[in-house]
């Protein structure tokens, strides 16, 4: 999830802007296991697929302002298994999802009653790879009663979880969420700390949980940091994430990280693990990850029709010269 | 064709390519999932089916096939398991009890992913009362997902049957905006009515101003409707490069009654052979 704070002071940190070279990762797949493509363009989709991006993972937040009803979330919850999905598809993305309850609407019990009560009916669908985002934002009993109810809900569906942790607070938040994870019995292999940085790592690694990192502009990690990270704490269990959305955030930030890391002399098996294996060997604890429906060599008929549409695999997508004033 | 006239055969049919497809613990789960006491789960079955049944393509012996062709439906050969095994758990149950179903499979509807679309539209020929799914028909029409439109227009012998004719027209001119297969389209010719003949043929004007080809299978249910209107766009169809499309338009004109169009064709030597 995005926010906002001061912006003008974070961006004087930033340095001097260095071109992205694609050709650095040129050839190299892309797992992006945190990007809410509900926000963002159809461009987006085309460039993350020029990018090397081969599928993603879409955990359910809210949607930048509270929802009122019990069927906005249902009607959501099948968009990310249903439109989104197929929007994807287009672009010979494949399109994973978790499904959860988001801590800020946790706050919101009347509903959070009834959105627990339809969670079932979502978990179990195909390409749900776990319970997510969920976990704290305010840490209020609230945020915590409907994390602990859903971590049980992973217990039993069997499911990895996607694990929020807040920006305000976020060590103890942190801590509190592997706290009360284990708590519940559950394996911490099967769980992913998300949006971690420097103060963060080295406890969640420790405890034996996945490390996810959010290379965001401004509020959470910018790459640099990252290789940083990866120089000291290696590859197992990390994983980067772009979690763009409708903030300043950037949807080729896993490709532009691993960019980054060659330049900086990471090796080609360190980044293929913390922009590609690592995520998928979490994910697929689901049962719900089939590597092949994505690494397959992509037919280059262009009679074949994608997923049953007559669109034409990724790649082969119809293009529009957007230099061009002429549109037809 | 009423399958759902006859399901106690079909049923059987289905389950014995099912049974030829899955390993006994993943048919004796279906089985169970099927039987009269698990009505109340069968949102839960229907959704987890695939995790037992696995998704591969069904493997159908020539016997079955044969049978399949008697029964009308032999268009399922291509399908995969997962999606045979889903129209199954749906018809048996719809027949079972067909009122304490119907709202679980609407509820299916509301909250399905694209392959639980596909099965479900997949479903409705095969389900008890199916006049009672007409609303829900005509509502996936408009969905934008390919493989959903690709279940109800292509194949499905459902739409023909039972859709009203704003429906109907609404699913052919779809089809053809869609790029959809029109030859699969069940019942295409013994539907086509004039409403839809005026339609498509504004519809091949509009593709005309803009530059664009036209699918000439659109001529074929234009034939018997052609009139003055109609025949404004045929004559700006004959102006066009589109030689298949001529050939097409030949053809029509060929079925119709509508004499300013024969004697207007009959002056096209390289058409008017086709038009006798
Ligand atoms: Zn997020």
């Amino acid at each position: 999830m995005c926010c906002s704070n001061s912006i003008e002071r974070d961006k004087a940190t930033m340095g001097k802007p260095k071109a992205f070279d694609i050709s650095a990762v040129k050839g190299m797949k892309f797992f992006d296991p945190h990007v809410h493509m509900t926000s963002r363009t159809t461009d987006d989709y085309q460039a993350m697929a020029d990018a090397g991006v081969v599928a993603l993972i879409e955990p359910a937040f809210w949607l930048g302002q509270p929802r009122t009803g019990l069927d906005s979330f249902r009607d959501y919850y099948s968009s990310l298994i249903g439109w989104e999905r197929f929007r994807s598809s287009q672009f010979g993305i494949k399109h994973y999802c978790t499904i959860g309850l988001n801590s800020r609407e946790a706050n919101n019990e009347a509903l959070a009653e009834q959105v627990m009560e339809i969670l079932p009916l979502f978990i179990y669908k195909e390409g749900v790879v776990g319970i997510g985002e969920i976990g704290f934002d305010d840490q209020t009993a609230a945020e915590e009663k409907y994390y602990r109810q859903q971590l049980e809900l992973a217990k039993e569906a069997g499911l990895p979880v996607q694990v929020h942790t807040p920006h305000r607070d976020k060590k103890k938040g942190t801590q509190r969420s592997m706290d009360i994870a284990l708590e519940h019995g559950l394996d911490p292999y099967q769980i992913i700390i998300d949006h971690n940085n420097e103060e963060t790592v080295k406890e969640v690694l420790d405890r034996g949980f996945f490390a996810a990192f959010t290379i965001y502009p401004f509020t959470k990690m910018g790459n640099e940091r990252m290789v940083e990270i990866v120089k000291q704490y290696g590859s197992e269990r990390i994983m980067v994430n772009s979690a763009a959305d409708w903030g300043i955030s950037d949807p080729l930030a896993v490709p532009k990280t691993a960019a980054l890391m060659k330049l900086k002399g990471i090796s080609d098996a360190a980044i293929e693990l913390v922009t590609y294996r690592n995520a998928i060997t979490a994910f697929a604890q689901s049962g719900q990850i089939d590597e092949a429906d994505f690494t397959a060599p992509k037919n280059i008929d262009q009679t074949e029709k994608f997923e049953g549409n007559t669109i034409l695999r990724g790649g082969q997508q119809p293009r529009t010269d957007k230099s061009s004033i002429i549109i037809s | 064709m009423a399958i759902s006239d006859g399901f106690g055969n079909i049923n059987e049919l289905l389950l014995n390519i099912i049974k030829d497809n899955l390993e006994d613990a993943a048919f004796e789960w279906l089985i169970k999932a099927g039987s009269a006491n698990e009505i109340d789960k069968l949102g839960q079955s229907f959704v987890m089916l695939p995790r037992k049944t696995g998704k591969p393509a069904l493997r159908i012996s020539e016997v079955q096939k044969k049978q399949l062709e008697e029964s009308g439906i032999s268009y399922l050969t291509s399908w995969s398991i997962d999606r045979l095994s889903r129209v199954w758990l749906l018809g048996v149950q719809s027949f079972a009890d067909t009122e304490k179903s119907h709202p679980v499979i609407e509820n299916l509807f509301l909250s399905a992913e694209v392959n639980e679309a596909v099965a479900l539209y997949s479903a409705l020929p095969f389900l008890a009362k199916p006049e009672t799914w007409v609303k829900r028909c005509a509502e996936g029409i408009r969905s934008n997902i390919g493989s959903v439109l690709e279940a109800i227009m292509e194949n499905n012998p459902y739409p023909a049957k039972y859709l009203n004719e704003a429906a109907w027209n609404q699913l052919v001119l779809k089809a053809f905006f869609t790029e959809k297969d029109i030859n699969k389209i069940n019942g295409l010719d013994g539907r086509a009515n004039e409403q839809l003949a005026l339609t498509l043929s504004d519809y091949a004007r509009e593709r005309y101003a803009a530059g664009r080809q036209i699918n000439p299978q659109l001529w074929r249910l234009v034939a018997p409707f052609i009139n003055d209107q109609i025949f404004e766009a045929i004559k700006i169809g004959l102006t066009n490069q589109d030689k298949e499309e001529h050939n097409a338009i030949a053809l029509a004109i060929s079925a119709s009654d509508y004499e300013p169009a024969k004697v207007y064709i009959s002056q096209i030597p390289e058409l008017s052979q086709l038009s006798k």
